[in-house]
């Protein structure tokens, strides 16, 4: 990675900018929290009930929140700190901002964590990434006082889950979608390509040359073995906390797996 | 109770609660959107919109649809209050939803209630405020620590970052149907290898790779449906 691009990434008025849209989103939740416990002793409820709510929710989230933070240092190799800092503190969530990072990078000629990374194509994969994950907040402005009326009263456990449910097939089947682009991208790479003997670093097509760079699937290989280390220690030795770590956690160890075989 | 307590109104709440969530929604898209434009303009470099519009078209449908579907089912479960903060501050799956469910769980609120919507709200909100100070600690942290995150022998990891996730994610979906996994893995693979100039522009293949593992997920349903009669 260009040092210098990373450096401007990193300046303090980028800084400015996140911090900002952090602390708005903050005081938000100041606000919100600061009214609902009004609201609740004005209904009468028992504050050692919202109390325990309150500290029984800050406890569930420090390890998760540590599991998000191993997150940021993952993309702050390619996207400098603040902007990560700034997308996984308040709206995003690591498997969600890789992926748009990666399809945004591609359409303007860059990858990743590499050289080839300016100024221009982080703006442009920073707007891409917040664009596409406006979803839930465009439909909470505009659905949610109506949808949330229709279901009152209702037990939201009972009607929320269709019979037969193809949503959540279709889900995962999305996602097996994405993730054999992306794998089969990477076999398709480590096959058919060849070092370019132009620049360094680059490939370029060989059909069946074996040439290709294979450090792709060494990272693929080492971070599906260790979240299927987390995945048995969830399952079969009962750690629940394991979870909170298990994609950041996996990720770090195949990029780990990736600096061993390139030293 | 305060003379305010007593006029309380719990509509009067919810309206108010609406009222506020849509504004600071739109504060924060604002802001969200509005930031990378800033920073182009700092750094003299504006966002390539045409670039930006082709990556939606590939990346942005995907989370579009899957943000359709989490907010259809998350929604009732988080309430008013707790929906607006939790589609502003993310993480649902990993962290708020299971928050607000134990939270819930412990103080026994039940879900549709007025009880349930204080709960959830205060749940969230604490949940987001530990999540922005654990990172904005962390990340303060990991200032001195830039140095040995730009030393050489650690940048293949950083260029790893992409494969890594999918490793991990490869893992956590494909056990939950092996199966379904095989076709569209082989045949992309496939496509990889005799058209490699493909390779740059991945994120279009995940329209037909996902298109095809869906076609294959619904033929698979309708038939044990069917078979259930």
């Amino acid at each position: 990675m260009d040092s210098g691009v990373l450096n401007r990434l990193n300046g303090g008025a980028i800084w400015l900018v996140c911090g900002t849209i952090v602390a708005f989103i903050a005081v938000v939740c100041v606000v919100f929290m600061v009214r609902a416990w009004r609201a609740g002793k004005a209904l009468g409820m028992d504050p050692v009930k919202m109390r325990r709510a309150v500290t029984s929710s800050a406890t569930f989230s420090i390890l998760p929140s540590l599991g998000i933070l191993l997150g940021v240092l993952a993309l702050s190799g390619s996207l400098g700190t603040p902007w990560p800092w700034l997308r996984l503190s308040v709206i995003g969530a690591l498997h969600y901002e890789t992926v748009v990072a990666e399809g945004a990078a591609e359409q303007v000629g860059v990858k990743l964590g590499t050289e080839s990374m300016t100024v221009e194509a982080f703006a442009t994969i920073a707007l891409l990434m917040s664009a596409c994950i406006v979803g839930g907040m465009i439909l909470a402005v505009f659905f949610n006082k109506r949808y949330l009326r229709k279901l009152q009263g209702r037990n939201p456990a009972a009607s929320g889950k269709s019979s037969g449910g193809f949503g959540d097939r279709a889900m995962i089947a999305m996602f097996i979608g994405l993730v054999s682009a992306y794998i089969g991208s990477y076999i398709g790479g480590f096959v058919s390509q060849k070092p370019s003997p132009d620049a360094a670093g680059e490939y370029v097509s060989a059909r069946f040359s074996f040439l290709g760079d294979w450090t792709p699937l060494v990272a693929v290989a080492a971070s599906a073995a260790a979240m299927g280390v987390f995945i048995w220690l969830k399952e079969k030795k009962g750690l629940d906390w394991v979870e909170n770590f298990a994609v950041a956690g996996s990720m770090l160890v195949g990029m780990a797996a990736a600096v061993l075989v390139r030293l | 109770m305060t003379n305010r307590e007593k006029n309380f109104s719990y509509d009067a709440y919810l309206n108010r609660t609406h009222f506020l969530g849509r504004i600071v929604s739109v504060l924060a898209l604002i802001m969200l959107l509005g930031a990378p434009f800033v920073i182009g303009g700092v750094l003299g470099a504006m966002p390539d919109l045409a670039a930006a519009g082709r990556g939606f078209l590939a990346v942005g449908l995907i989370w579009a649809a899957s943000s359709v579907v989490e907010y259809l089912v998350y929604t009732p479960m988080l309430g008013a209050g707790g929906s607006y903060l939790a589609f502003i501050t993310g993480n649902l799956i990993n962290m708020k939803i299971p928050c607000a469910m134990n939270a819930r769980e412990l103080t026994g609120a039940k879900s549709g209630t007025a009880e349930n919507e204080v709960i959830s709200t205060l749940s969230i909100a604490t949940s987001s405020l530990v999540t922005i100070l654990v990172l904005a600690l962390g990340v303060l942290l990991m200032i001195p620590l830039q140095p040995v995150l730009r030393a050489p022998a650690l940048q293949p990891a950083f260029a790893s970052v992409v494969p890594a996730l999918f490793g991990a994610m490869a893992c956590q979906y494909y056990r939950k149907d092996p199966k379904l996994a095989v076709v569209p893995l082989c045949a992309m693979s496939l496509l990889f290898i005799l058209v490699p100039s493909l390779i740059s522009s991945t994120s279009m293949m995940i329209i037909p790779s996902g298109a095809i593992a869906i076609g294959l997920a619904y033929a698979g349903w309708r038939k044990t449906r069917k078979e259930e009669g």
